[in-house]
């Protein structure tokens, strides 16, 4: 089980958010060529290694997020503080 | 606010367990009770940071506090839910400046709510659901989102006389599933279900 760390829940289990998919910058379409649209919109990294990507937390705050990953290790790295904060209530 | 029709709860009785069991109703001494309690008006209101509705509110995300018989859920980042009856909820909401990047919408009909209450109650939404329902993480008070039964559904603990309680909604069509399914996995503990008492 993937346990993802949602930025404003805390730590959810994957089958409580969506995968989005990579994170990358949305090229402007002004400018950019058909290429660069295309390579934009269907071709993907897909690297044994860190890989920053979007999630969206459907069951919880239904936000989207950006978190990088190992998809080596499953691990996470500097995984945000949660805005929740559970069990730290005032 | 325009008038509605007449509440119809998402439950149907007689009660029967999702495994086919039929279930009487209790009596009020019954250590574990599952009362349908949709018929509860829910507006939730919508409201970026800045304006007058968030600072009027101002419950914070993960937190629900009573005012005035309106319980006020701090259910999103920017969204809460308004749960109580009559009066006191349209004042609430009457009183509220919807200037800026606010809606109000009232989800009274669309969902369905029921209210867990007993020793037992966090022991059932064990069974059901992943999130932590140990007193130092959702204390009375807390309110989370989350899959329960594979129902994605807001729950917010609201203890009465220091009884464990849970109110759990989800969308009215998962009604009558997530009711029957709760019935069957607090058969253990002794359910009792009682329908709503406004329908």
């Amino acid at each position: 089980m993937l346990i993802v760390p949602c930025p404003n829940c805390g730590p959810r289990n994957s089958a409580d958010l969506r995968y989005v998919g990579e994170s990358r910058p949305r090229p402007d379409p002004n400018s950019t060529s058909t290429e660069e649209w295309r390579a934009y919109l269907y071709e993907r990294a897909n690297p044994a290694g860190m890989l920053r990507e979007t999630w969206y937390c459907r069951s919880g705050c239904r936000r989207f997020f950006t978190l990088e990953r190992d998809t080596v290790t499953n691990e996470f790295t500097n995984p945000p503080t949660p805005v929740a904060k559970l069990g730290k209530r005032p | 606010m325009a008038e509605l029709p007449a509440f119809e709860s998402p439950v149907s009785t007689p009660f029967v367990s999702s495994a086919g069991v039929p279930m009487e109703p209790g009596g009020p001494d019954a250590p574990l009770t599952l009362q349908d309690v949709s018929s509860t008006t829910k507006i939730i209101v919508r409201a970026g940071p800045g304006t007058d509705a968030c600072r009027r509110l101002s419950t914070p995300f993960t937190t629900s506090r009573m005012e005035d018989g309106v319980l006020i859920v701090g259910q999103r980042p920017d969204e809460w839910t308004l749960l109580g009856q009559g009066t006191a909820i349209e004042t609430v909401i009457d009183g509220l400046d919807r200037s800026g990047h606010v809606s109000v919408i009232d989800g009274t009909h669309s969902r369905a709510m029921f209210r867990l209450t007993g020793a037992d109650a966090a022991s059932v939404l064990e069974k059901l659901c992943s999130l932590d329902w140990n007193d130092h993480m959702t204390p009375d008070g807390a309110a989370v989102s989350g899959s329960v039964a594979r129902v994605t559904c807001d729950i917010v603990r609201n203890d009465l006389d220091g009884t464990r309680c849970y109110l759990v909604s989800c969308d009215r069509s998962y009604g009558q599933y997530l009711f029957e399914v709760i019935l069957d996995a607090g058969q253990e503990f002794g359910i009792s279900p009682f329908a709503d008492p406004a329908c």
